[in-house]
């Protein structure tokens, strides 16, 4: 998918009406996801319907490639000491030096314009296929059904109610010890799994354990705190969230050292959320002895055991919860060529052992796929790829080029780290991170950016920590006003951005400067 | 399970109602009877003997009675009750309402004094069927407790459990209505966004595991106080009058015991009354 614009530049006339064309259906996208609310529709129709009409018009002004896809073959480096050969069309085996339009996405050339080796094709056969198949990145799809389908099925065992009610009762039913357990474990939960599902677990057992300790008056604080927090974990690790996937995989970051360098930002901010969430929320601990026997024992009646159907799938779980996240770790390097089939491949096998738990009612779970989501990312990848070949991502390129002072530079500068987080955060804090997430990550790609740079990282922590600066900034803190509103606490768009504000720009801040001194 | 109802629903049936023993002293006991001095007498002393249970060791409560020349009226009736104070009541079917042939209603006296009083009332068989039937009202070997709403009756199943006697059975019974639970089905049968089949069986689990969760919490604390008694329970689905019959028949039941008290109205709560009315033979203690 992510393919060189330049390269297909060098390919393809598109006239700049062509290009502003397609620009201003961008734009009308972005604004749509943004007034995804108000226009009541759902992601993956708004971008399904982008999709078509891109298609369509690329279609009418001739800037998409209809060629027959290369597949099955080899790739080598060492240009020039191959003969170049197009394949034919009759699936002859032959030697083919690789060119922009036989791409065909997980792997990607793009070596050219810094005058590194062009990556040589050798075997394989053409086949023909959809013009919008090769635009989608399937590794991404992978990971993110492979995943959902793995945590439904993990969440049927009773594992994380279980974790979330053992939580509950470690602190004792006290107010601030709550807050700070929730509050790890958001993060935790949004690490391993996901933002939103981490968002519904903890959130919907906040309402449940705040009713029964009689502090609702809290619920607000809390809800605000967690969706917060969702953002900061999904910094944690590589799958911890969608615009990690993208742009870690476009700069070829492995699991371990993003884990290794999120970490130390996301327990600093962890930290400091939670201290200025219970100093905001008035949250503190309770004050006498006869409050503290009546909280713990009410927290008591909870039953951790109750949602487990059985133990021995209990536990099965829980190992296979373990080896997912070490298989996930070490997907990169994993032996015998398993590395090279990806996270997305680690995701699905997973999820298809689990299944077999329930082989007869799999369906069910088939039911529960977040179809809207996936429907989505497919939509958003065939937008940018119509994009891509309409030069509007390499205008885009362009003016990210002049605002920038040196993209190329390796340590980035320390200007271009702060511009690009802020800007990545402002710009994600009013529309979903995704498309952004991709899109800047496919301009960084064309404009050459060194795999080692910060600004992948400015991009991955604006892109994340944007999300907190409004309730529409994030899935997450999208499914935390959604709590509110369904227990009828009222909060209005300006009311979350004035409670959030703090807690976004303090964040941002410390972003920045983690970034500056420690990533760049 | 990604939404958030489906996940405030795991919480909410894991947030479990428990059972905690309420200490229930009956140490006056007032008989209340329109009876003559010897019967009233003879009644007393068939209901020490059936309540020997409370007596401990060389302790036992303090019985007083009140016979025919004591009072005529409700009013008289409440008035000397007041004055006594007694932790339990012991009375029978039809005081002073000459009509045993028409099993149709306790008395008058007997439906205003189970309303009024905040005191538990034990409502025994008519004297002149107890004469009968000598062999009844012996102990309270086996008492059930009864109810369609078990959970967090933790008063009910205290005073239940204090009133079997040692060695005996304490049934905790739960039994669901199958009349209302039907109509509702029959509602959702006709909504095609919910699986009608899936519904039943999700919805009649749910709904008998609230009180067998409930009455397994009565069970390890009642055994944790050492009362020396054996916990029995049944949860089922049925139509409510026969069923709480045939469990009581089934079961042999010396004493049952019942929740008679409704805040939102003056008469009893529930299946109480109907019961009260038409378990003529069985000993009810209704608090």
């Amino acid at each position: 998918m992510m393919q060189n614009a330049e390269a297909v530049l060098a390919v393809t006339e598109v006239s700049w009406a062509v290009t502003a064309l397609f620009g201003l259906l961008l734009v009308g996208l972005i604004a749509c996801l943004a007034l995804e609310e108000k226009i009541h529709a759902k992601k993956s129709i708004i971008a399904g319907v982008f999709a078509i009409v891109c298609l369509a018009l690329g279609a009418a002004t001739g800037v998409l490639p209809f060629q027959k896809v290369l597949v099955g073959s080899n790739e080598m480096v060492e240009h020039g000491e191959v003969d170049g050969q197009i394949v034919d069309d009759d699936h002859s085996v032959h030697v083919h030096v690789d060119s922009t339009e036989t791409e065909t996405g997980d792997e990607k050339a793009g070596h050219g314009e810094n005058g590194h080796a062009q990556p040589v094709s050798i075997g394989g056969h053409r086949i023909g296929m959809p013009v919008y198949i090769p635009g989608i990145d399937w590794g991404v799809i992978a990971i993110i059904l492979g995943s959902s389908l793995f945590v439904d099925v993990t969440s049927k065992s009773g594992l994380f109610t279980w974790i979330a009610i053992r939580v509950t009762k470690a602190s004792a039913g006290d107010p601030l010890k709550l807050l700070c357990f929730y509050g790890v474990m958001t993060v935790l939960f949004s690490a391993v799994l996901n933002n939103v599902t981490a968002m519904i677990i903890v959130g919907s057992l906040t309402v449940v354990s705040l009713e029964k300790l009689q502090q609702r008056d809290k619920l607000f604080g809390f809800l605000m705190v967690e969706g917060l927090l969702t953002n900061i974990g999904g910094l944690l690790t590589l799958i911890s969230s969608v615009p990690n996937i993208i742009v870690g995989g476009a700069a070829n970051i492995s699991f371990l050292t993003f884990f290794l360098k999120a970490s130390p930002y996301v327990t600093v901010a962890t930290v400091i959320t939670l201290a200025l969430g219970a100093r905001m929320f008035q949250v503190k601990r309770l004050a006498t002895a006869k409050d503290k026997e009546e909280a713990k024992n009410l927290v008591s009646s909870f039953d951790e055991n109750d949602g487990i159907e059985s133990n021995g799938f209990f536990w099965f779980a829980t190992v296979m919860l373990v080896l997912f996240v070490l298989a996930i770790a070490a997907a990169s390097v994993l032996p015998m060529n398993l590395n090279k089939l990806g996270m997305g491949f680690v995701a699905l096998s997973f999820a298809g052992v689990m299944l077999v738990r329930y082989k007869a009612v799999v369906d069910d779970f088939y039911r529960n796929i977040d179809w809207d989501l996936l429907g989505f990312f497919m939509a958003l990848f065939v937008v940018i790829y119509v994009m891509e070949h309409a030069l509007v991502l390499a205008t885009i390129g362009s003016g990210v080029n002049a605002v920038l002072a040196d993209v190329k530079s390796s340590p980035a500068t320390v200007q271009d780290s702060a511009v690009l987080l802020v800007g990545a955060a402002v710009f994600s804090s009013v529309t979903d991170n995704i498309p952004l997430a991709a899109m800047l990550a496919n301009i960084l790609s064309s404009l050459g950016v060194e795999s080692s740079s910060g600004l992948w990282w400015s991009i991955i922590f604006g892109a994340n920590l944007g999300g907190n600066l409004t309730p529409i900034g994030s899935a997450s803190t999208l499914v935390a006003v959604t709590i509110m509103h369904k227990h009828k606490l009222a909060i209005s768009f300006a009311g979350f951005v004035k409670a959030a504000i703090i807690f976004a720009i303090t964040q941002i801040l410390l972003a920045v400067v983690y970034v500056v001194i420690f990533l760049r | 399970m990604t939404n958030i109802d489906q996940f405030e629903s795991v919480f909410k049936a894991a947030d479990k109602k428990t059972y905690e023993f309420e200490t229930i002293d009956f140490e006056r006991v007032l008989v209340v009877s329109d009876l003559a001095d010897d019967a009233c007498h003879e009644f007393t002393s068939r209901a020490e003997t059936f309540l020997a249970v409370l007596e401990h060791g060389d302790w036992s409560p303090a019985w007083r009675s009140l016979g025919a020349s004591d009072f005529s009226t409700v009013g008289d009736m409440l008035r000397c009750i007041n004055e006594n104070d007694p932790d339990l009541i012991v009375s029978y079917r039809n005081l002073h309402f000459p009509a045993t042939e028409y099993p149709y209603s306790l008395g008058a006296h007997l439906d205003v004094l189970t309303q009024v009083t905040k005191t538990p009332v034990l409502v025994t068989p008519h004297p002149d069927w107890l004469r009968q039937h000598p062999e009844s009202m012996q102990n309270t070997q086996t008492v059930m407790a009864i109810t369609d709403h078990l959970t967090q009756e933790n008063h009910l199943v205290s005073a239940a459990a204090v009133l079997t006697q040692p060695e005996g059975q304490l049934w905790l019974t739960h039994v669901e209505d199958q009349g209302i639970f039907e109509r509702y089905m029959q509602a959702i049968a006709r909504i095609p966004s919910i699986d009608t089949d899936n519904a039943e069986r999700v919805l009649l689990t749910q709904l008998l595991k609230e009180p067998a969760d409930y009455i397994e919490s009565c069970r390890t604390a009642l055994e944790s106080l050492d009362m020396n008694i054996t916990i029995a329970s049944e949860a089922v689905l049925g139509r409510r009058l026969n069923d709480y019959k045939r469990l009581i028949e089934n079961h042999k039941v010396s004493l049952l015991v019942m929740n008679t008290k409704d805040e939102q109205q003056m008469a009893m709560h529930g299946m109480a009354y109907p019961l009260t009315v038409e378990m003529r033979e069985t000993p009810l203690l209704l608090v």
